[in-house]
């Protein structure tokens, strides 16, 4: 992985939201590491379940329902998945 | 600044785009009169009830209506207590052993509703350690027992063993147990658990239980009437069973079946369970005395699959699409929540009474007519149920008229 600043999730994991994003961006918000779901994005609950089934396909991930009230922008999402991803291999 | 309750002004508004005319509201339907297990009056119409859960038509068995008013007399309204407090009658304990009876377990507890059952037990059950793993299509009270628990709660993607296989191998070696939490039948649309495979998968790791939602399951599957596990014979694999009293067994009230040898000490700690007044004595004798009717009901069992065949298959024959099959839901896709809201009005108007279900509370975000069919509904019922979906429907134009219209001559 290449480097990138402490608190923020590496440009490769940062790419792979975005593009996921893709498709739910009904917005045509920006996607920045701060652009936040909801009021940015719009997401409603439902939007969020299926969004978060995407991610975990593609990460090869389970995103515990727990740790959504966190998740507000890209990098928490960012830093959430590869949270989950280090715990995994560990 | 904004008011209390404004932010649920874009779901206000939804409803108002939807039933903004005056007419019927799906959400203020008020049952004037109630004739039958099939029949009551709204709005001064006789209206067939095709939309309650009475899987069985139990509602008006007269040995349970007599054990009922028995229990009225000699016990009074209600309670007015806890189960470990002064709401634990004879009739209580009476209920819960014929519970264990019924499934052949050794615990059973009872809650005053199903969803006071999910969200005591499933609040409960799990430590911080844990983890759920739930399908993702299961009932709102699972959602918030789930969320009550402190355990970690992983979705996996709906009837779909594979998903669920992979999401506990990621887990295998952590430490912890895992709760795998299905439904015997999903209540929109009606379809079951692949039970067999999600226990095979469960059988491939140390640690994991299963607990499975019998809610419309109970008295509609199974030899028996004991739901999914015993249609398919894999009930000592199901380690919890969660049902409710409030559909085939045609009264109010929850429960969870074990045998687990330490479950008696959920009643200390399931605060769903300790901190609500237990059911009245009348009811828990009209449960008791339908469980009995619902393991013997066998004939009850045949006659019920037979109308949802009969609906299902008229339904479908007229053109419309149903997303429902082997099973007593037949629910009926409109293509958009504004049809299904037209169509639901045109419905009730003509006497028949389904369920209106819009997304999100529906899968794939399906507008639903949701029927629930009942042992009691008669052929001459579903047939009258089946020409005024045609008549609606063909009026709002989602299937060509029935019959070709007589054209003027001259």
């Amino acid at each position: 992985m290449s480097a990138h600043k402490p608190g923020e999730p590496s440009p490769e994991t940062m790419a792979a939201l975005i593009e996921i994003i893709g498709p739910f961006n009904k917005t045509g918000a920006e996607l920045k590491p701060e652009t936040r779901f909801s009021e940015d994005l719009n997401f409603d609950s439902l939007v969020v379940m299926e969004f978060i089934a995407v991610v975990e396909d593609h990460f090869d991930i389970s995103v515990p329902l727990n740790i959504l009230p966190d998740i507000a922008t890209l990098n928490h999402m960012g830093l959430a998945i590869e949270k989950i991803v280090s715990d995994d291999a560990s | 600044m904004a008011d209390l309750l404004d932010r649920f002004a874009p779901l206000m508004a939804q409803r108002d785009a939807l039933f903004n005319e005056n007419g019927a509201d799906p959400f203020q339907v008020k049952m004037d009169e109630v004739l039958s297990q099939t029949e009551a009056v709204i709005e001064g119409r006789r209206t067939i009830l095709v939309g309650t859960n009475n899987y069985l038509g139990l509602t008006f068995a007269p040995e349970a209506l007599d054990a009922a008013h028995a229990a009225l007399d000699a016990y009074g309204t209600g309670t007015t207590g806890s189960r470990v407090a002064n709401g634990t009658y004879g009739g209580h304990k009476e209920l819960e052993q014929a519970l264990c009876d019924f499934y052949g377990m050794k615990h059973a507890m009872v809650f005053s509703t199903g969803f006071l059952a999910n969200l005591g037990i499933l609040s409960t059950l799990m430590g911080p350690e844990d983890y759920i793993l739930m399908d993702a299509d299961c009932h709102a009270s699972i959602y918030d027992g789930v969320r009550g628990s402190q355990a970690q709660i992983i979705r996996f993607k709906h009837n779909d063993a594979a998903d669920l296989d992979k999401r506990l191998a990621r887990l295998a070696g952590k430490p912890g147990n895992k709760l795998i939490v299905v439904e015997g039948i999903y209540s929109m649309l009606g379809d079951r658990a692949p039970l067999k495979e999600i226990v095979a998968v469960k059988k491939k790791y140390e640690n994991v239980f299963l607990l499975s939602d019998e809610a419309h399951s109970l008295g509609v599957l199974g030899k028996y009437g004991r739901g999914l596990p015993e249609e398919v014979g894999c009930e000592e694999d199901v380690d919890f069973i969660v049902g409710t009293f409030s559909k085939s067994v045609g009264t109010v009230g929850g429960f969870c079946v074990s045998n687990h040898p330490q479950f008696d000490t959920l009643r200390l700690v399931c605060r769903a369970y300790v901190f609500t007044a237990s059911l009245p004595p009348s009811v828990v004798a009209s449960a008791t005395v339908n469980l009995g009717l619902v393991q013997k009901g066998g004939a009850l069992r045949k006659r019920l699959m037979r109308n949802a065949k009969k609906l299902q298959t008229g339904l479908s024959a007229l053109g419309l699409q149903v997303a429902s099959e082997d099973s007593p839901v037949v629910a009926v896709v409109a293509p958009d929540p504004q049809t299904a809201a037209v169509f639901w009005r045109g419905l009730i108007e003509a006497g028949v009474y389904v369920n209106l279900a819009l997304p999100p509370a529906t899968p794939f975000g399906y507008s639903l007519l949701r029927a629930s069919l009942c042992a009691a509904h008669t052929e001459e019922q579903i047939d009258d149920v089946i020409a005024i979906f045609a008549d609606v429907a063909s009026r709002l134009g989602l299937i060509a008229p029935a019959e070709p219209q007589r054209t003027a001559v001259g």
